[in-house]
């Protein structure tokens, strides 16, 4: 009988590989959690272009959940943390925060998803009831859209109109003494970008009426090439520019705009240049650059947050983000509303959470609070100021006010239809 | 929607030659990029969808490069020479395996390099996005050339792009490894009959265009941040430009090129929204009036 | 073609009278396939009492999703020989057309799936009459040119289907017969039934008479047209048909996340669906489905030990494309032919 030789695997080794498939298939239904410990799921981005905010976002929580492990853990139990990467694709957030749940016996939902996937992640959140704390998105409406509100949800990240409310009271003083007229934006076409910039219009408008817009760019999330949206805003001959563009696009964005000298010619705004990331990576930084803070060491001006950042920085060999901070607060929240609480049960911590002030290196008085009506996060640090390409990168930060800011807030929610 | 805008320039003359500049400026740079994947799909018949990854590590070793030596010119052919090895080794190796097969295992096999590729730069370099800089030697304030605004940063680029164009046109056309290239594309049985060493000629091709998009990653390493993943975007940007180009011919991607960046420049003060959606119609339009793009050759 | 020729074989032993009778389907097999899909069903419907996991549920949704997906892009690759690779813009559509008549509308849910299916037989009718007349790679490009253009459009067109963000809120679901798409006891059922029901459908296009003029057009369109079949409207009826099913993929997928995400619409779907058929095999009917639990078990096993996956899914990519050649399914029915052959020999 003449052998044929068959290309491709042996029989034995297709068996093999299906047991271990089967194997591996199985592993799941097997884990089951200790009463000793408490897991918490954290589904977030560790791949792809955006993989810092994954990375960042697990730094900043571990560094805060080992201390509690430290000191005795959550109301005795300790903290196991279940990080996913969910690719930054929405059906996968929403199916790894089910997984977290359903499967690894996850009693409370830290979701460090961007965008999309904290939406699809607070669908979940609304379907097992799960406690769930958002720690990235920023978008406005996760948390003060009444219809998105469930009781087991809240948001520890920082709210674009905060920022913008902030944003457009500093830049319109700046404005009024510079005789800025003639404004133009430059902005990331998508939800953040859009709102955020509409924000800032609107409160800079609010602050200096005479402000025009001469002209608008709306570049694609992650454009590697900005030379139409450059010249567009060279065309229009504006005093001074607000961008949203964040991360690597703000850098490329720079790299371009400095060679068609476009900082020479206005005043520039970006809300997301204060980041260290972005700070320590652009090589020819254009001095005075007006920012908003992300994370700054230097901002509060407080020996706790120094100390905080230097931490951060010795464990993990890079600054501290934006991310960073948010994930590092939902974690405290945690912490003490479990103590207050005394107990790591999801509800009570709710309920614990609701209104809760607690001590804060990032904290704009030295606190922030979770404010009980909307779940979400106020009364931390945010301010703008200029940049200069070294150490301390943002000497002087002009601080917003919160009072004010809570009154615009309120308003805003008002003209949304929000109350 | 803002066709005011857009009517508004068409009727100044400075906006008209500072729009025009501008799309022939991000012609130029979309041409220099998607020259090697129109390269490799006229002679190998293969769309090479790893193109992006390949712009990607040019991009990587020039940063490298010019962050060990300080030197602009050394950071440039480190760039195009590392993806010109990585090009012939990964056609060697790999690509030479599916040449006869469908054009989904080749898109199979290059989209399992991009992932491959994607991972083992943050696994190198890490994920977060990083900056070259831009050398001394081109901090220098834009030039005013007939009333359009040009960096001579880009005027490097543009004159690179030119010569790129000129010298694979000419290349092809009238040399004898330029005939021999072209005939391996026609019949490749032929030309291995007459002696020629047909695997070296593919191999060579496709070292040539991974140097290109190697090249054109270098190049534009000073002024856009590194991440992984970045070839991604440029690769769908280059399948646009050659498809409407037409895969397989050089002045059709120069053509290509050059309307995209049109479109985009125009685009951005008529509909700075859709702009994306503008290409995508347009690519649609080409497809269906002509699929084999506007000076593309019929592919046997 | 192992599916043609073992089928020709059971049918021969079948009919032993002398005439030759060309006879692509007896009433027979097609109860066998009925049987089949019951029995199916029967299984999937005992999962839950068998095994008490939550995660076992979800998991069977997302494969009865892809696996409508990727079946069907099969009909359009495996058996027509029409590489697309724009299919995901139909499990788009599936998942923000029904999404959106249920946000905007207070209509009842079958009658939100009707409308969505009708939905996509228009908008697959227009691209598919604009595209199908063109040939493999040009029709690669162009499907995946209507793709992008429709994920473009739901990005940009922010009031109607939320931009980038997504259709948010979640999706309502009164009650109908009884049944509660928000009880996930009730939605997996209901994933199931969607499954069997399609799966038996595909395989009743597949195995019919239009399913063989399908498999002639792939092997040979020329041939084809001069015996006078119309190349141009079959092409375009399996291209509709096939986004019906897509859209009924990303129907569940929807009611899965209760929302609907630019992502669905996006290249990437109609990458997994590429993938899936490769990894599963496209001469049989099954491989899909065998694709796509592959393709989600190695999902999600991977992205819970590494945060590389990349790489891993690339070499298995490599695998399957370089070493194998083929996927699994048809590996394994030509191993057993190879088997069945062996014995004939050996005998």
């Amino acid at each position: 009988m003449t052998e044929t030789s068959r290309p491709g695997v042996s029989r034995r080794s297709t068996l093999a590989l299906m047991g271990a498939g089967a194997m591996t298939f199985a592993t799941p239904w097997v884990a089951r959690a200790q009463a000793k410990t408490i897991k918490i799921g954290m589904p977030t981005i560790l791949s792809g272009r955006v993989a810092q905010l994954g990375t960042s976002s697990r730094n900043g929580v571990m560094i805060e959940v080992d201390k509690i492990n430290a000191a005795g853990g959550l109301a005795g139990r300790q903290i196991e943390m279940v990080i996913r990467d969910s690719k930054g694709a929405p059906q996968e957030a929403a199916r790894v925060a089910r997984e977290l749940v359903n499967t690894d016996g996850c009693e409370l939902l830290l979701d460090a998803e961007a965008s999309s996937g904290a939406f699809a992640v607070h669908e979940v959140a609304r379907d097992l009831g799960v406690f769930c704390i958002h720690t990235n998105s920023e978008t406005s409406s996760l948390t003060a859209d009444p219809k998105q509100h469930i009781p087991n949800a809240f948001r520890t990240a920082r709210q674009g109109v905060h920022d913008s409310i902030v944003g457009g009271g500093y830049a319109a003083a700046i404005a009024k003494v510079k005789g800025l007229k003639k404004w133009a934006t430059c902005s990331p076409d998508y939800a953040y970008g859009r709102d955020t910039t509409g924000e800032f219009v609107y409160y800079l408008k609010q602050f200096a009426p005479d402000v025009e817009i001469v002209s608008d760019a709306w570049p694609k999330l992650f454009q590697p090439d900005y030379t139409e949206v450059v010249t567009k805003i060279l065309q229009a001959k504006p005093q001074a520019l607000y961008s949203a563009l964040w991360g690597g696009d703000l850098t490329s964005y720079i790299d371009q705009a400095n060679i068609y000298a476009l900082f020479s010619q206005m005043e520039v705004f970006a809300v997301n240049m204060a980041d260290y990331t972005a700070l320590t990576v652009v090589k020819n930084l254009p001095k005075g650059i007006h920012s908003g803070n992300r994370y700054i060491k230097t901002y509060p001006a407080t020996a706790e947050n120094a100390a905080w950042g230097d931490a951060y920085k010795a464990k993990y060999s890079e600054y501290p983000t934006n991310w960073s901070w948010e994930n590092a607060t939902a974690v405290m929240l945690i912490a003490e509303a479990s103590r207050k609480a005394n107990s790591a049960d999801g509800k009570k911590l709710a309920d614990a959470m609701r209104g809760l002030t607690i001590k804060s290196p990032f904290g704009a008085d030295g606190t922030v609070t979770m404010r009980a009506e909307d779940q979400t996060l106020i009364g931390y640090a945010i301010g703008w100021g200029t940049t200069i390409p070294n150490e301390p990168y943002v000497p002087e930060v002009k601080s917003g006010d919160w009072k004010q800011i809570l009154a615009l807030e309120a308003e805003w929610k008002k003209t949304k239809g929000y109350t | 929607m803002d066709i005011d805008a857009l009517t508004g320039c068409l009727a100044s003359s400075a906006c008209l030659v500072t729009q025009t500049t501008s799309g022939f400026i991000i012609g130029m740079l979309l041409f220099l990029v998607a020259v090697g994947l129109t390269l490799i799909f006229g002679v190998l018949q293969v769309v090479n969808f790893s193109h992006g990854a390949f712009y990607m590590f040019g991009a990587y070793f020039a940063m490298t490069a010019y962050q060990v030596t300080g030197s602009f010119a050394l950071a440039m052919f480190c760039g195009a020479a590392g993806t010109a090895i990585l090009g012939l080794v990964f056609e060697r190796v790999f690509m030479s395996r599916v040449y006869g097969g469908d054009v989904l295992m080749q898109l199979l096999v290059c989209y399992a390099f991009v992932l491959i590729f994607d991972d083992l730069v943050r696994l190198v370099w890490g994920p977060e996005f990083r900056s070259m800089g831009m050398p001394s030697a081109f901090q220098v304030p834009p030039l005013f050339i007939a009333g359009g605004v040009v960096p001579p940063y880009y005027l490097l680029l543009i004159g690179v792009a030119l010569a790129v164009a000129a010298i694979l046109g000419v290349g092809l056309a009238r040399t004898k490894i330029g005939k021999v290239i072209r005939a391996a594309a026609h019949n490749p049985g032929m030309v291995s009959a007459l002696g020629i060493n047909t695997g070296l000629i593919y191999g060579g091709v496709f070292a040539l265009g991974g140097m290109l998009a190697g090249l054109a990653g270098a190049l534009a390493a000073p002024v856009r941040s590194l991440t992984p993943g970045m070839g991604f975007s440029v690769l769908i940007e280059s399948f646009i430009v050659t498809v409407i180009g037409g895969m397989g011919s050089i002045f059709g991607a120069l053509i290509g090129a050059l309307l995209i960046g049109m479109i985009r420049s125009y685009g951005s003060l008529g509909f700075p929204l859709f702009t994306d959606g503008m290409m995508y119609l347009f690519m649609v339009i080409v497809l269906v009036a002509r699929p084999t793009g506007l000076f593309g050759k019929e592919v046997a | 073609m192992t599916e043609l020729q073992a089928e020709r074989a059971r049918e021969r032993t079948i009919e032993s009278s002398a005439v030759p009778r060309i006879e692509t389907r007896s009433k027979r097999l097609r109860y066998i396939d009925v049987l089949i899909a019951v029995a199916a069903f029967a299984l999937l419907a005992a999962l839950p009492f068998l095994f008490s996991s939550k995660a076992l549920i979800d998991f069977v949704i997302r494969c009865a999703a892809f696996g409508l997906f990727a079946t069907s892009l099969n009909l359009l690759v495996g058996y027509t020989g029409m590489i697309s690779f724009g299919h995901g813009m139909f499990f788009g559509l599936g998942a923000y057309g029904f999404g959106l008549i249920m946000q905007r509308t207070g209509v009842p849910i079958p009658v939100a799936f009707i409308g969505t299916l009708l939905i996509t037989t228009l908008v697959a009718a227009v691209i598919g009459a604009i595209c199908v007349r063109l040939k493999e790679i040009y029709f690669a490009f162009v499907t995946l040119a209507f793709q992008m253009l429709i994920h473009s459009t739901i990005v940009s067109w922010t009031s109607l289907t939320g931009g980038d963000q997504g259709l948010r809120g979640g999706i309502p679901r009164p009650v109908f017969l009884g049944i509660d798409l928000s009880n996930q006891m009730h939605l997996y059922i209901a994933s199931c039934t969607l499954l069997v029901s399609g799966l038996l459908l595909m395989r009743q296009i597949a195995q019919s008479p239009f399913g063989y003029t399908l498999r002639m057009i792939r092997d040979n369109a020329s041939r084809a047209s001069f015996i006078g079949i119309d190349v141009w409207r079959a092409k375009l009826t399996i291209f509709v048909l096939a986004a019906l099913f897509a859209s009924t993929g990303g129907i569940i997928m929807s009611l899965f996340v209760s929302g609907a995400y630019p992502e669905f619409a996006y290249w990437t779907i109609s990458g997994e669906g590429i993938f899936i058929n490769m990894l599963g095999g496209v001469t049989t009917f099954l491989g899909p489905m065998v694709g796509t639990v592959l393709l989600l078990i190695l999902n999600d096993t991977v992205t819970r030990l590494t945060e590389y996956y990349g790489i891993v899914l690339g070499i298995v990519i490599l695998f399957f494309a370089i070493g194998l050649r083929k996927g699994l399914m048809d590996f394994m029915v030509e191993w057993c032919e190879q088997r069945r052959d062996g014995a004939k020999e050996r005998a």
